[in-house]
């Protein structure tokens, strides 16, 4: 429970009496409050934090003997499993050797601060990202990408403290732009939310990202974060748009939503709470017009739920990034639809009727908010799920296939974007990793 | 024996944010609740307010609404304000779940 705390912007260490999540629903018995109040009038006279003088100093290296190669390994994923420091998954030990090689990826000081993780409080270096991407199996060439992410992550816009403690189960969302996709072999097509051997770089990013949450950030589930469910939390969603396929007229998603120049590696990420494949295209003779405006219609008619969570992104945030494959808009674009009337329509039509909200109790969460501007989005009927259709993520991904479109519902204050920062000796790095997986 | 050698993941904590000072004692003072009216608080923190009255002579327990309540307010300069110039000695924030 304590981070859970902390998302509310208090420290993590602070003086907290937690109890059962029983006590806290409606009807609940609250008797342990004054079983416990002894525990309250500590923490008004006696208390001192548990964290008092820490922060001195490295942590030493850890290490493990095993009787053989396979033995040392399975003693090394024990230990850090068994400190919480994984995903259940087989980790790559973060050896000296191995940190150092993945830390030939940047040009920076390995001491380099990005930030505090919170709630925790962890101090990131782009060192903490080698160990991460380290361990989640990442290559050197990746850790340009995962340092602008971390960036992006650490900065209050993109609201990371709530995040982290949340039950929303909110996973961050990254868009990545310009040429370093393609040649570090992110995935843009096929699958490219999946597993693919011959282009991991997603997996591997999103989990090391993953790691520095709960290793740094003390999102450990149901202790750092409330998270219900979790999905999707593995390796979050990391991807990178389509640009080739972008049509005619079309920016990529960096320079539309964050201004930077076409052909700018960069970063961009938001927080989703669902994901969703929607069927897009018709099934029977439906002409080209009738095909893509029923589509849109079903796109919208998936957006039009009360997201209660979304309200954090009201405003200036998202509620939801839409990908849609390049001969989708491809098509569209040639019917007369551009990416403003696209925006324009699903703001339109994913509109819930004042009595269909009503009714699932939207205007109480809408009344507590933060935002004047969500507050007074109320008066509306029928009511927009956001606040100008611009806030609408629209990206080209996903592979050359007509038939789907994919909703990631946002959780996202905000949408951050970061250039990625590229070493000298890139290039190489690039070489070594053709050699290591093999031709694409 | 096969010896591997490995970074601690878990890095360094920094903290950024020091805590007030306790009081010594709670007989005598004035204490204040902030309330995000979240998780029965509507219902703990008057029973909170109740015990502290009964257990410590001379406590003066400030209404459970003396401040602005909600997510919305609760973490604004404003209310800090507020709280400082009701010169009370402590408060208590609820409730998170």
């Amino acid at each position: 429970m304590t981070n859970a705390v902390a998302g509310l912007g208090l420290a993590p260490d602070a003086a907290m009496v937690t109890f059962p999540i029983e006590m806290f629903l409606p009807g609940s018995d609250i008797g342990l409050v004054e079983a416990r109040k002894q525990e309250f009038y500590d923490g008004l006279t006696r208390w001192r934090s548990p964290l008092a003088g820490a922060g001195a100093g490295e942590p030493p290296m850890l290490r493990v003997e095993g009787t053989s190669v396979e033995d040392t390994f399975a003693r090394a994923n024990h230990l850090m499993l068994s400190n919480r420091w994984g995903d259940g998954l087989p980790l790559w030990p973060p050896t000296r050797e191995r940190v150092d090689w993945i830390l030939r990826g940047t040009a920076e000081a390995r001491r380099r601060k990005l930030g505090t993780f919170p709630p925790r409080g962890g101090v990131t270096t782009v060192e903490s990202c080698a160990i991460a991407l380290a361990m989640a199996g990442g290559r050197p060439e990746y850790l340009p990408v995962l340092v602008a992410v971390v960036e992006a992550f650490l900065d209050p816009e993109s609201g990371s403290e709530t995040l982290q403690a949340a039950s929303g189960s909110a996973f961050p969302v990254v868009i990545v732009n310009g040429p370093i996709g393609a040649r570090i072999r992110l995935n843009a097509g096929f699958g490219c939310l999946g597993p693919d051997p011959q282009r991991p770089a997603g997996a591997s990013i999103g989990r090391a990202l993953r790691l520095l949450q709960q290793n740094l950030g003390g999102a450990l589930p149901g202790i750092g974060t409330m998270a219900n469910y979790g999905g999707l939390r593995h390796t979050n969603v990391v991807f990178a748009e389509d640009e080739a396929s972008l049509p005619a007229g079309w920016a990529p998603h960096g320079t539309e939503r964050h201004g930077f120049a076409p052909g700018t590696s960069s970063i961009s990420l938001a927080f989703a709470n669902g994901a969703v494949n929607i069927r897009r295209r018709g099934a029977k003779k439906e002409t080209p017009e009738e095909d893509a405006l029923q589509g849109m219609h079903r796109m919208a008619d998936f957006m039009r739920v009360p997201n209660m969570a979304g309200l954090a992104g009201y405003e200036h945030g998202t509620p939801g990034i839409l990908m849609i494959p390049g001969v989708v808009a491809q098509t569209m674009v040639g019917l007369g639809w551009t990416k403003a009337s696209i925006r324009e329509f699903l703001w339109e039509h994913s509109r819930i009727p004042a009595e269909a909200l009503r009714r699932a109790g939207g205007p109480a969460w809408i009344e507590i908010d933060t935002s004047k501007v969500v507050r007074e989005s109320l008066a509306l009927d029928p009511w927009p799920i956001t606040a100008q259709p611009e806030n609408f993520v629209i990206v080209v991904a996903g592979g050359g296939h007509p038939t789907n479109s994919y909703w990631l519902q946002g959780y996202s204050p905000g949408v951050v974007g970061r250039r990625i920062e590229l070493p000298a000796a890139f290039e190489s790095l690039l070489a070594e990793a053709e050699r290591d997986l093999g031709p694409e | 024996m096969v010896r591997l050698e490995f970074h601690d993941p878990s890095g360094t904590i920094e903290i950024k944010r020091p805590h007030a000072a306790r009081i010594p004692a709670l007989a005598g003072k004035r204490i204040g609740f902030v309330s995000n009216e979240q998780w029965q608080a509507y219902r703990m923190l008057p029973l909170l307010k109740a015990l502290l009255e009964t257990d410590f002579p001379g406590i003066e327990v400030l209404p459970i609404d003396a401040f602005p309540q909600g997510n919305a307010v609760i973490g604004s300069e404003e209310t800090a304000a507020l709280v400082k110039a009701s010169a009370v000695d402590a408060v208590v924030i609820g409730n998170a779940a």
